[in-house]
């Protein structure tokens, strides 16, 4: 009985708790449920009022006193800035300056936590992407947040403050990964004005670093400027490290530029086979027919990497396909793997078989067919 | 006072224009998807209709088509998005009579109505 009685009010006491741990955890839920929809509600109030101010230069429609410091009130503006291009955003510029709706970001941007308020600031102007904050998104570019530094270097970016660029490229070497790529994102919004920034990055600094300029050099690729084209093969001739020469080749042949051509031939003969198999594939982006030779070596190479890739090319290139046909047949076992291999994947074996089925099949169709088959 | 119909399932792009065309003197009906856009259509006539053609439940340009196969011929600009330019030729292709790309300019958009109205 006395033990009975202790563990009865135990389990009593453990329901009562668990009971209003769960009330606790309704009503929280309850109140932030009513405090979003309150929020939704003031942004539809918002952004009517947003919308009158946008749609008439002189609207008298009065603004809340402490509209800047509600975030509903930013997220309408946002939400109409993003759906508006031209004089519009002139009215709506005006509507920001006049509320002081850049400077209360500002001001919570600088404040030293909590680090969401921080963070929602550092986003709304990058949305805003008001002139006004270009000192302080300058300045938090090298905020101890990597969030804000990111936030800090889109919003330069949908300005286009080109001035930005050099203190953007100038931290791909010390930035992490993740944000190397978000600053990489917002270079490629800027365009060929980011070409000679990163181009001068690359060159000063692939000898004594490699994510860095791989990342730059990567970013010049998605950039497609041909001016990056003559310094990047200069950076390979000036014998740069593996990862940063394998990077170079890759924008080579992404950039399409016949210039690169000569090069990426001799890369087909480095002596390291990663190199040799990216500069096959880039050839055959270019689809340089001078090049089908050494393609056609490289259908040879003791990599079956880079032998793949070389038949991949030589499928994409005017004149690769006879290439193709003659490794197929060739004492070469290898060879005629990755040719068999390119063969199938572009379409030849059905077409062979199409051709020999209309009564106009070569002496090749025949061979594929063979050489498919008996490798099954 | 014309009427025009604004189906878009953005609450920004929907209050931005109603905002704006109430206040030029239109009267203005809104639809925030598809079948309610079309059932609005046949509901009442509308002078023009500003129809989104990425919306929940039918694109912009399945409205029009639709509409038309009822022999209503509601004139419809059409708003695309900014690289869309495939569907803007394919929505006057199906019967709209003029597209305007999002974001848009709300004096260009004011005129194209006054020209259809």
């Amino acid at each position: 009985m006395s033990l009975i009685e202790p563990i009865q009010f135990a389990t009593l006491v453990v329901l009562v708790l668990n009971a209003l741990g769960v009330a606790a955890l309704i009503i929280l839920k309850a109140i932030n449920r009513s405090r979003r929809r309150r929020a939704e509600a003031r942004k539809r109030s918002h952004m009517r009022l947003i919308s009158r101010h946008v749609a008439f230069e002189h609207s008298t429609d009065p603004v809340p006193a402490k509209a800047a410091t509600d975030p509903a009130f930013i997220d309408a503006l946002i939400d109409v800035r993003n759906a508006l291009a031209g004089s519009d955003l002139e009215n709506l510029e005006r509507l920001v300056a006049r509320h002081g709706v850049v400077d209360e970001l500002v001001s919570d941007l600088r404040r030293s936590f909590p680090k969401v308020k921080r963070l929602r600031a550092a986003m709304a102007l990058a949305e805003l992407a008001d002139d006004e904050a270009v000192p302080v998104l300058l300045e938090h570019l090298d905020d101890r947040e990597p969030e804000i530094r990111v936030q800090a270097a889109r919003g330069l970016g949908r300005m286009k403050w080109t001035p930005a660029i050099d203190a953007i490229v100038a931290r791909f070497g010390m930035e992490t990964p993740w944000v190397r790529a978000r600053f990489a994102d917002t270079l490629i919004g800027f365009g060929s004005a980011a070409t000679w920034p990163l181009v001068a990055y690359v060159t000063v600094n692939h000898r004594h670093e490699t994510a860095g300029p791989v990342a730059a050099i990567r970013t010049l690729a998605a950039i497609g400027d041909d001016e990056a084209v003559k310094p990047l093969i200069e950076v390979l001739h000036a014998g740069a490290d593996p990862e940063v020469a394998i990077a170079v080749i890759e924008a080579l042949g992404h950039l399409e530029n016949p210039m690169a051509a000569p090069v990426l031939r001799s890369a087909t003969r480095d002596a390291d086979w990663r190199i040799r198999a990216k500069a096959v594939t880039a050839l055959g982006l270019l689809a340089d027919t001078e090049s089908l030779e050494d393609l056609a070596a490289a259908l040879h190479d003791p990599e079956w990497w880079v032998r793949r890739n070389a038949a991949a090319a030589l499928g994409v290139i005017p004149g690769g396909l006879d290439r193709l046909y003659e490794a197929l047949t060739g004492r070469d076992h290898p060879a005629s793997e990755a040719a068999i291999e390119a063969l199938v994947d572009i379409g030849e074996l059905a077409a062979a078989r199409a051709r020999i089925e209309e009564g106009n099949g070569r002496t090749r169709d025949h061979d594929l067919i063979s050489v498919a088959e008996a490798g099954r | 006072m014309p009427k025009i119909l604004i189906a878009d399932d953005s609450e920004t792009i929907t209050t931005l224009l109603t905002t704006a065309l109430e206040s030029n003197g239109y009267e203005v009906s809104v639809a925030s998807d598809g079948h309610q856009a079309y059932q609005l259509g046949i509901d009442s006539e509308h002078d023009l209709a500003i129809l989104d053609q990425l919306m929940p439940g039918l694109l912009g340009i399945e409205v029009i088509e639709k509409w038309r196969e009822e022999g209503i011929e509601t004139p419809v600009i059409i708003l695309t998005g900014v690289d869309d330019e495939r569907t803007a030729v394919e929505s006057l292709d199906r019967g709209a009579v003029d597209y305007v790309r999002k974001p848009f300019r709300l004096p260009e958009l004011l005129a194209r109505i006054r020209q259809r109205i």
